[in-house]
């Protein structure tokens, strides 16, 4: 585990990890750079907000002027999605507000401190601070952005060309834990007990904070579609291109791999359900 | 002087088991020793969506 995408990108890099989650213009602008990895698959779709402090003076996008608002990083959907409402609220993020980086982990505090007057940043920080009472979501990134991405599965491409197989099982058992998931009328039990022991054995959370970020409302993260699709990730590279973070569009092939997804296409749901020893 | 020696040794060899079983990762420095096309792909995560 990791605290921040910058480690993630140099251990990716250093061949310590073979694979990763990071942010898709993250992984774009490596390809751009000429590092040989590829992404494969999605992490999940939404569960992304840009968040305010309770009682201060923001209550609306056109209220971000001149205000300071924490992303991830400048190569983050994130920070694309700021761009996006700004501009459907006639305003520009570059000339209109002040972008600063920071951790993830560090931004809930950051707002609660009167350090910054808003994040733009994935799931479960959102939800801390609602819970904390200190913040209220402005926006979803639904409410700008259909089927917005963060977080996608970037793999190096000697893996790729060395152990394709081994790729396959890993794009399989993401799509079986997304259909899981989102599985219709169990989703809820799911993704209560999912919360669980993620929060416990994974990301060392609460796992009140990841019930409510997994079930308030329920589609506030959704796990399905996960294949990459073209039109999504042009979108996310014109806004690159337009944001400044990078020289030129680059093509869809170049940074995706789409044979695993297909691979994975026909996957099901795991048979899981809590108290069972195992997933089939 | 023997006594100090051994209790010396007792403690070191104490602190360095412990550090083994606390801070060493067995399962990654087994998984890197591994010929390439058996070990476990390692995959990075922040705790975030």
């Amino acid at each position: 585990m990791f605290q921040g995408f910058p480690e993630i990108k140099e251990a990716l890099m250093s061949n310590k990890m073979q694979a990763a989650f990071m942010v898709a213009p993250m992984a774009i602008a490596l390809r751009a750079q000429g590092v040989p990895v590829k992404i494969v698959y999605l992490g999940h779709r939404y569960g992304s907000a840009v968040v305010v402090r309770s009682d201060g003076p923001v209550h609306r996008v056109s209220d971000l002027r001149g205000r300071i608002v924490a992303v991830p990083s400048r190569f983050s959907d994130e920070r694309l999605i700021v761009f996006r409402a700004m501009a459907a609220n006639g305003l520009d993020a570059k000339k209109d507000l002040r972008m600063v980086e920071m951790a993830p982990p560090d931004v809930a505090g950051a707002l609660a401190a009167g350090a910054i007057d808003a994040f733009s940043m994935g799931e479960p920080y959102p939800s801390q601070a609602e819970i904390g009472g200190f913040g209220r979501v402005l926006f979803h990134a639904r409410e700008y952005w259909p089927d917005f991405i963060s977080c996608v599965l970037v793999v190096r491409q000697d893996v790729i060309d060395k152990r394709p197989d081994a790729v396959q099982v890993l794009v399989d058992g993401i799509a079986r834990s997304g259909l899981w998931l989102d599985e219709k009328e169990r989703a809820k039990r799911h993704r209560l007990h999912a919360a669980d022991f993620v929060g416990r054995f994974y990301y060392h959370q609460d796992p009140k904070l990841l019930r409510w970020a997994l079930t308030n409302p329920i589609d506030r993260v959704k796990y399905e579609p996960l294949s990459p699709r073209r039109a999504d990730f042009e979108t996310i590279v014109n806004l690159m291109v337009q944001t400044g973070v990078l020289d030129h569009a680059i093509p869809f092939e170049d940074f995706v791999d789409t044979r695993f997804a297909e691979g994975a296409h026909a996957m099901t749901a795991w048979k899981y359900e809590a108290g069972d020893d195992r997933a089939r | 002087m023997r006594k100090l020696v051994l209790a010396i040794g007792a403690w070191i060899i104490a602190i360095t088991s412990a550090h083994f079983v606390l801070n060493v990762n067995w399962q990654v420095l087994m998984n890197d020793r591994l010929p390439e096309g058996q070990r476990k792909l390692n995959v990075a995560y922040i705790p975030v969506t």
